[in-house]
């Protein structure tokens, strides 16, 4: 059983990405197969149906609900103003008629002789998706949205908050292990996506939003700086919606953790590109990761392309990272792996292995305890 | 599907197919009883790139087979049916919850009346209701209809009003769903399957709203008075529309479906229908428990009524930080009787979250995460309880002598006092490494009243025999009782709260290896070893204003079972409230840590 | 004004003749001495009345001599007071005469910072007049700023007034405020919600009596609460008045529920109607109106006499969920046998608190409840030490008795 925990993040200098860019409900497509979007550019666009606004007429107008269609002015389909008539009761001989004005403008919806009620529909509202992705539109899925392809540098984090944004790629770290304090935020950082190294201070998180940076990301960040960002405590782990002005995605994990070197080196290779950024995270069936993407310049194309990095197997020599106290971030190479069980500190019976740390130090841990990584 | 005489069934092959692995076990009849004798597992092969739940069934049935050496899979890849030869086996059934499970949208006009009751059938059947929609739950009208779009139900559960009541609440409610156009999560080449169950008068209205889009079936109402409730149709409308519907479209489940011998059930639906057996054969009220990395599901059983719940953000992995933000972390750490830094744990918390298949290494580590599983159970029981009541919106009947003490309708059906047995089941109950700790966190969780027999399912068989004791009740009860449970021990827990250190109960044991007699002093707990096998008879006379279940200070007399644990006396009170000063609380737990020796 | 009126300076003494001869008819068989006027009271002292604005004087004297209790025929019947101002040649007497035994009078017509100087007489029966005593030392009224006699009521109103801020405070600072729930009022979302299934109306009764009746107000706080639950749940309710002004207002409370329930167009005033204010023809009519629509849910809040349990067992009949409430204790025994839910006494008048869940109105709720428990303590002590005073006769107790009736509860103590 050589397996360790493989997050299957993605980080590469050179990736041929597409992406599916839909619309949540069908509507129209802007673009079409062959054009080069940008990525702010709204490459689908439609609208959602209006507030609906439901009126009783059987109660206001005092009438059964089977009357009601006799009653009324306007039929279904039909657009209305606030203050029309809608509905007008026959009254006692020609007398005493009552009549109901619209408050809502809209479309009438639906006139119902069970319930009496009227639905009026109003004004719709625009839902736009963006490209998000610079590049190619290769396919376009009719009413939907369109598939984009281009040539990116391409990571993904373990977990973001916030949506889509957009910046170029600011290094504020030296190093991949130093931590992104608040005096390394620079005012000139607007609507940059400010890369860091090891955990993000909450000084600095505050601090970017203040200068008004578009997204920052880093190795780690502490989750009670998380909470008092976002003033709750994160329950679930579905992010995407939070509106705190600011997108963050951390790459590596919670706590003191320093970026990958590959992807410090990565962004700090990117340094000055635009970059697009989801921090939208489901962590459940169906995982979703935050993601950037950078995408190529031509002449950064015809470099050549970087092999495919792949999880290895775990074997003596693989780099690895203990992903899980007491170790925890620590990075080191395996050193051993006895094939029996081994009983826990906790008394758990587990499949280890041993893995000999950068310090020189060797530990032994629970085989699910470590993740592949590439050096 | 072809109908067997049960006397003629010897062998039987059950697998389970979760979202992650498949289980098989194999029964056999040794020496003219029903026993679980192998057992193996595959990962689940529902998603990309196999997308055939078969072949993870094949890949387990061929372990059990290899285990067992007995040839159960042909080279055809089928299962061998019936026996022949030793080989093969005489039926094949199975559940599933693979792709996540049933997900349900439910409807009803009161929320705490219909669509309580349309929620209760649902969940019942073994679904997962992400959304019940009402006429009070006080959403606009536009609201409920994008909420019914951003759902992807497989199916639809339709109620409200009694019979001959209220039409135009449904057809109201039919309104918003039918313009919503509700999208089915397995693509888009079926119809919705749409279950109405509501006031019958109504019944010819709400098929006019709705238009082919979805496919309409009428079952009879499962509130056709507000006295009573007739869950039966609906459920068994959800289950046949699971299997013709959700599930044919899933991957490779056409082929399933043809090789089993009975329905395929979702799982917790099986768990139901074995605890409910169970319950009824033994004359007992039961509680079942099933924590998951995601979810956890409580079913229970009180006086025959079967109740389930699926509390979907609390879980030991992926929904783990859900329970510490819920619980909150003093709550949390109330369990614990080491130093811990709270910013270290917050981080260790949300890294086990992005993380979720890690296991604690060190000591530390465990406790923490037995702390954090019983607020989990706690919560998940704490919700079961307010959902699990009696009918909502029922005339009571009154004397003069009611006057101070009138009581409300719609109340918990859950009592601990009359708790007869609890089972739990889910990794960090099933795996902790001592089984004093998976009865310790059942008892400080649950905490069972009286007399509570405590055990654990280790390796998740309930929804086999749950399937099973549709086709062959008897092997099923047969394989329950002997293999599928690890008796823990039993838990007697006096009622009522008093002065720490002052006795609350005075006990005789006899019987097994134990002759013992004491008094228990309030706050303190005591462990006695009694085998598995044995049994014990004991004398309880708790002291004033404490109740062990025949009233407050009454003495009972009563024949325990023992367990891989023993007889535990819980004399900590219930309710369980540790103490609230964190430096007297610590020293409480420690000692109720060193008495059952939980942690080395 | 002027009360007293000027004194005349020729007393009787001087024209004795006439003095006798007016009293010698009636006393014919008498003896001599009546004709002497009785001699003076003695020690008349005036001093400043405490803890007033400074209009009291209080005066004290002792008695004449010839005033004792003994004496038959009295010789002193009642005794004359007098006051000038400092610098005023006249005594004027004033308004109100201290009888016989009397030894002290509150002279209650004085100005703030004047100086005053009294007289006093004894009067026999034959109005002769004792001669004169006065104060020597002119008094003068001052306004004093505190009570001390009241001070028991001040410190209860504290204790009072003060818990109720108390407890506003802690129910604003967001401290659950523990308060027993009353089923009666939880059950009416289930009340409603079962008339919402079943389509059937809730019928809401407020009282026989009008709107200047406090149940009847209790009722229609109730009434706003039930409507917007009905408007919520989109129920129809019907409210029959017995009076016309109730059902004006009970139209303006439930409209506003609707609007607040965010439901204006499903109000529908015809529903809340007036039927006659004869006791039994509104009976007549509201039991017809149940029988005939058969409502799911019962409501009877306010004040009920002969009729309760005529309502209320046709409520039953039908099979209605009943909530009842209502003050008179003579009719809570009929709707606890025949409703699902009633609200008793306090519990009615406590439901807008509860419902509203306001923290100044739960506040105000918690407080009174505190003054409640300091007068039932109190009301017990006393009749305690009361019980152990008559039956021991214990000295210190029974100060302590009269200490708590006369200071603590009576006078100027809980009950003024």
């Amino acid at each position: 059983m050589a397996q360790a925990y493989t997050p299957g993040l993605k980080v590469t200098n050179r990736l041929s990405h597409r992406m599916r860019r839909v619309l949540p409900i069908a509507g129209e497509v802007k673009a079409s197969v062959g054009d080069r979007v940008q990525a702010r550019d709204v490459v689908a666009e439609t609208f959602m149906p209006g507030d609906i606004t439901p009126v009783n007429l059987s109660n206001t107008l005092s009438l059964p609900p089977a009357d009601v269609l006799e009653c009324m002015l306007i039929s279904e389909g039909e657009r209305v103003e606030i203050g029309q008539s809608l509905a007008r009761t026959k009254g006692i001989f020609g007398l005493f008629k009552s009549e109901y004005k619209s408050k809502a403008a809209g479309t009438v919806e639906s006139i119902s002789n069970v319930t009496g009620q009227l639905i009026i529909r109003g004004k719709p509202l625009p839902v736009q998706v963006r490209a998000f992705l610079a590049g190619e539109v290769v396919e376009v899925i009719p009413n939907e949205g369109v598939v984009i392809e281009a040539e990116v540098s391409y990571v993904q984090g373990i977990f973001g908050i916030g949506g889509e944004t957009y910046g170029s790629v600011r290094m504020a770290c030296q190093q991949h292990t130093d931590e992104l304090k608040a005096d390394l935020i620079k005012p000139d950082m607007e609507d940059c996506v400010i890369v860091g190294g090891a955990r993000m201070t909450g000084d600095a998180v505050r601090r970017a939003i203040e200068v008004g940076a578009a997204a920052v990301i880093s190795g780690g960040m502490d989750d009670q700086d998380l909470r008092d960002i976002l003033g709750y405590d994160l329950g679930v782990a579905i992010t995407g919606s939070e509106q705190i002005g600011i997108t963050l995605v951390i790459t590596e994990g919670f706590g003191e953790i320093a970026m990958a070197k590959r992807t410090f080196e990565l962004f700090s290779s990117r340094e000055a590109a635009d970059a697009a950024v989801n921090g939208a995270t489901q962590i459940r069936a169906g995982v979703m990761r935050p993601e950037i993407v950078i995408p190529l310049s031509e002449e950064e194309k015809a470099r050549e392309v970087e092999p495919e990095h792949t999880a290895g197997l775990l074997e003596v020599g693989a780099a690895v990272r203990i992903i899980r106290d007491p170790y925890f971030g620590q990075i080191g190479k395996v050193a051993g792996l006895p094939a029996e069980l081994t009983v826990l500190n906790s008394e758990s019976m587990a499949r280890i292995l041993e893995v000999e740390c950068e310090s020189g130090e060797r530990v032994a841990v629970p085989r699910a305890n470590v993740e592949m990584i590439e050096v | 599907m072809t109908k067997l005489n049960p006397d003629n069934i010897n062998v039987i092959l059950a697998t389970d197919c979760g979202s992650t692995t498949t289980k098989a076990i194999l029964i056999e009849k040794v020496d003219g009883h029903y026993r679980q004798t192998f057992r193996g597992e595959a990962p689940t092969t529902v998603e990309e790139p196999a997308a055939d739940v078969t072949i993870g069934v094949v890949n387990a049935v061929t372990e059990v087979g290899e285990l067992a050496g007995r040839r159960l899979v042909d080279d055809d890849g089928h299962i061998i049916r019936p026996t022949s030869n030793g080989d093969g086996c005489d039926i094949y059934i199975s559940t599933s919850s693979a792709g996540g499970g049933l997900q349900m949208m439910v409807a009803g006009v009161v929320r705490e009346m219909t669509a309580a009751s349309a929620k209760r059938a649902a969940l019942g059947a073994g679904a997962i209701v992400m959304d019940v929609i009402a006429s009070n739950d006080r959403r606009l009208p536009h609201q409920q209809i994008q909420r019914i779009r951003e759902l992807r139900p497989d199916m639809i559960l339709v109620s409200g009003g009694t019979d001959g009541g209220n039409a135009t609440k449904v057809v109201e409610i039919a309104e918003l769903i039918a313009p919503a156009k509700p999208q089915p999560r397995f693509g888009s080449e079926y119809r919705m399957p749409l279950i109405y169950a509501g006031n019958k008068d109504a019944a010819p209205l709400v098929e006019k709203v709705f238009d082919d889009s979805v496919e309409l079936s009428v079952v009879p109402n499962l509130r056709p008075v507000l006295e009573r409730e007739n869950l039966g149709p609906a459920r068994d409308a959800i289950h046949d529309l699971f299997l013709e519907h959700v599930m044919a479209h899933a991957p490779g489940y056409n082929k399933l479906i043809e090789w089993t011998d009975a329905p395929i059930m979702p799982t917790p639906g099986a768990v139901g229908n074995i605890l409910q057996t169970i319950a009824e054969r033994q004359g007992i009220n039961a509680v079942g428990v099933d924590i998951g990395g995601a979810t956890t599901d409580v079913f229970s059983v009180f006086n025959g009524t079967f109740n389930r719940t699926v509390s979907a953000n609390l879980g030991m992995s992926y929904s783990i930080s859900n329970v510490c933000a819920e619980a909150a972390m003093p709550n949390i750490l109330r369990w614990v009787h080491i130093d811990m830094d709270e910013r270290e744990l917050r981080n260790r918390v949300k890294n086990k979250m992005i993380r979720p298949t890690t296991i604690p290494q060190t000591l530390d580590a465990l406790v923490f995460e037995q702390a954090i599983a019983r607020e989990a159970l706690r919560l998940a029981y704490k919700q079961h309880k307010e959902f699990a009541t009696t009918l909502k919106g029922v005339q009571q009947q009154r004397t003069v002598g009611d006057t101070f003490s009138q009581e409300l309708g719609g109340q918990t059906i859950v009592d601990n006092m009359q708790l007869d047995l609890l089972v739990g089941s889910g990794g960090v109950l099933s795996h902790a490494p001592r089984m004093q700790q998976t009865a310790a966190m059942l008892i400080d969780a649950f905490q069972p009243e009286g007399i509570t027999m405590l055990a654990k399912d280790s390796i998740f068989m309930m929804p086999h025999l749950g399937v099973l004791s549709q086709v062959h009740p008897q092997a099923a009860l047969e394989v329950f009782e002997r293999d599928c449970l690890v008796y823990l021990g039993t838990c007697i827990a006096p009622k009522g709260a008093g002065k720490s250190g002052k006795p609350c109960l005075s006990y005789q044991i006899s019987g097994g290896s134990l002759n013992e007699s004491g008094e228990l002093a309030f706050g303190d707990l005591k462990l006695f070893p009694l085998a598995p096998e044995e049994t014990a008879s004991v004398t309880l006379e708790p002291s004033r204003g404490f109740d062990v279940g025949a009233g407050a200070g009454k003495p009972l007399t009563a024949d325990v079972k023992g367990g891989t644990v023993g007889l535990i006396l819980d004399g900590r009170g219930r309710p369980l409230a540790p103490p609230t000063n964190a430096a007297e609380c610590r020293e409480a737990v420690t000692s109720w840590i060193g008495e059952l020796d939980l942690y080395p | 004004m002027q009360h007293a009126q000027a004194e005349k300076e020729q007393p009787m003494v001087r024209r004795p003749i006439l003095a006798f001869m007016l009293v010698f008819p009636l006393v014919s068989s008498a003896t001599s001495v009546l004709a002497d006027p009785p001699r003076p009271p003695a020690n008349l002292v005036a001093s400043d009345a405490k803890g007033d604005v400074g209009k009291k004087v209080d005066l004290s004297w002792d008695l004449s001599p010839d005033d004792t209790a003994e004496a038959k025929p009295r010789r002193v019947i009642a005794y004359h007071l007098f006051r000038k101002e400092a610098g005023e040649a006249e005594f004027a007497k004033l308004k109100g005469e201290p009888t016989y035994q009397s030894t002290s009078f509150t002279d209650e017509n004085c100005e703030r910072g004047k100086q005053y100087l009294y007289r006093i007489r004894a009067v026999a029966p034959g109005n002769e007049l004792s001669t004169a005593v006065e104060t020597t030392e002119a008094v003068i009224p001052e306004m004093e700023y505190f009570v001390f006699s009241r001070v028991w009521y001040g410190i209860i109103l504290l204790a009072v007034c003060g818990s109720v801020t108390f407890f506003i405070e802690v129910a604003r600072s967001g401290r659950e405020l523990k308060i027993r729930k009353i089923a009666g009022l939880e059950a009416i979302d289930e009340a409603v919600g079962r008339a919402t299934e079943m389509g059937r109306p809730c019928l809401f009764v407020p009282g026989i009596l009008d709107i200047n009746d406090i149940q009847t107000i209790a009722g229609l706080t109730v009434l706003s609460h039930v409507a917007q639950v009905a408007a919520e749940y989109d129920a129809q309710i019907e409210v029959p008045t017995c009076r016309s002004l109730v059902m004006a207002t009970a139209r303006e409370t439930v409209e506003s529920s609707y609007l607040a329930a965010g439901r204006p167009d499903a109000y529908n005033e015809d529903n809340i109607y007036y039927v006659t204010d004869e006791q039994f023809g509104y009976v007549a009519s509201v039991t017809g109106t149940m029988v005939r629509e058969e409502p799911a849910a019962c409501f009877y809040m306010g004040a009920f006499f002969a009729e309760s349990l005529i309502l209320a067992e046709t409520g039953n009949s039908i099979g209605a969920i009943q909530v009842a409430g209502t003050a008179m204790p003579s009719q809570l025994p009929f709707f606890v046998a025949a409703c699902d839910y009633t609200l008793i006494g306090e519990e009615f008048f406590a439901a807008s608190a509860y419902l509203s869940g306001e923290p100044h109105q739960l506040g105000s709720l918690k407080g009174q409840d505190v003054g409640k428990v300091i007068g039932v303590t109190l009301l017990l002590i006393g009749c305690l030490m009361a019980t152990l005073y008559s039956v021991t006769g214990n000295e210190t107790i029974g100060t302590l008795v009269s200490f708590l009736t006369n200071n603590v509860l009576g006078g100027g103590g809980f009950l003024p």
